[in-house]
């Protein structure tokens, strides 16, 4: 898909100080990540499960790269906010509509920051008795790692700094940018 | 004073606590205590203080205290909301730490860090908190 037509008018990019990662090099590292899924899942039909909304955009192309037998399945959490800290525990606000016991599941996030939705969630998982459970993100971020979590596919390393597009938001903009981009810091404190 | 010495480590609060029980040093700590209680994370508030300075009595004259740690992830985590150039006695703290106990692990969260986790989670006005000179004053 020829995306430059669209980025020259796109009005998100005018926020974007530098693209760090193409649209290009996102499809290359994702169809190399898919055919080494497939190799290693052949015959198994995993079960992707997702963590809304992020992930959307990497598990439509991720799903598409992959040339076995699959299914798919999404989950969605609260997020600490001032609006659900009150709440006390974070907790599924979407649950999984397929059983996984017995099941190899692939668990595909956009983004592993801090760890500590992942964990939460894997936690949860695991207690469901899959047969393996495995984690495959696009982009990780180790800096600010607080829970120490094995990644088994990963696509590319990200800096310390805040960046938006392909699935990542600030204040639920920006997913739609088609690349990974810097956002310019009058725009991640502006309210 | 032997290595050995140097490397006994001051037991301050042994156990996992409670967020109302504990007099926060700034809000920063309590907002990331209240963040690792949400996604279910056991923490200590300043557990351990680690000497890093003695005298030639022995006598400690310098110490570290990290402002928490994670125990299933035997991780501490430093939290720091003063401007950049006005961290190099905590970041040399921090290196003196590793010098001494290496088997320690540490992450430092600078105040772009903390501006940022917050910014991520939507807490605008707590980000506003830990910007200017005021984020100085409030942090010991």
């Amino acid at each position: 898909m020829n995306l430059i037509p669209t980025m020259n008018s796109n009005e998100l990019v005018a926020d974007i100080s530098e693209i760090l990662i193409s649209s290009e090099e996102i499809d290359e590292r994702i169809r190399s990540m898919g055919a080494e899924i497939s190799a290693d899942y052949a015959n198994q039909r995993p079960l992707f499960v997702g963590v809304l909304k992020g992930v959307l955009f990497f598990m439509a192309d991720l799903l598409r790269s992959i040339t076995i037998d699959v299914e798919v399945d999404f989950m969605a959490v609260s997020s600490y906010s001032s609006e659900t800290r009150d709440q006390g525990l974070v907790r599924l606000v979407k649950d999984l509509e397929t059983p996984i016991a017995g099941r190899h599941v692939i668990f595909v996030e956009d983004v592993v920051d801090t760890g500590l939705t992942l964990n939460y969630l894997l936690r949860n998982l695991t207690t469901r008795d899959p047969v393996s459970l495995e984690v495959c993100t696009l982009f990780n971020k180790p800096k600010h790692r607080l829970i120490d979590i094995p990644i088994k596919y990963k696509g590319f390393d990200l800096p310390d700094q805040f960046v938006v597009g392909y699935g990542l938001d600030h204040r639920e903009r920006y997913r739609n940018l088609p690349f990974i981009g810097i956002l310019q810091e009058d725009a991640v404190y502006s309210s | 004073m032997t290595d050995n010495d140097a490397r006994v480590i001051i037991t301050n609060n042994p156990n996992v606590q409670q967020i109302t029980s504990i007099d926060f040093a700034h809000s920063s700590e309590k907002l990331f205590a209240q963040i690792l209680d949400y996604y279910g994370i056991q923490w200590e508030y300043e557990p351990h203080t680690f000497p890093l300075e003695w005298d030639d009595d022995g006598n400690i004259i310098e110490a570290f205290s990290p402002d928490f740690y994670l125990p299933q992830q035997d991780l501490y985590v430093e939290l720091t909301t003063m401007r950049p150039q006005l961290i190099t006695r905590k970041n040399r703290k921090l290196r003196r730490l590793q010098e001494i106990y290496p088997q320690v692990n540490i992450k430092l969260f600078k105040r772009g860090d903390l501006r940022t986790l917050m910014v991520k989670y939507g807490l605008d006005q707590e980000a506003g908190l830990i910007t200017g000179s005021e984020a100085q004053k409030r942090e010991i």
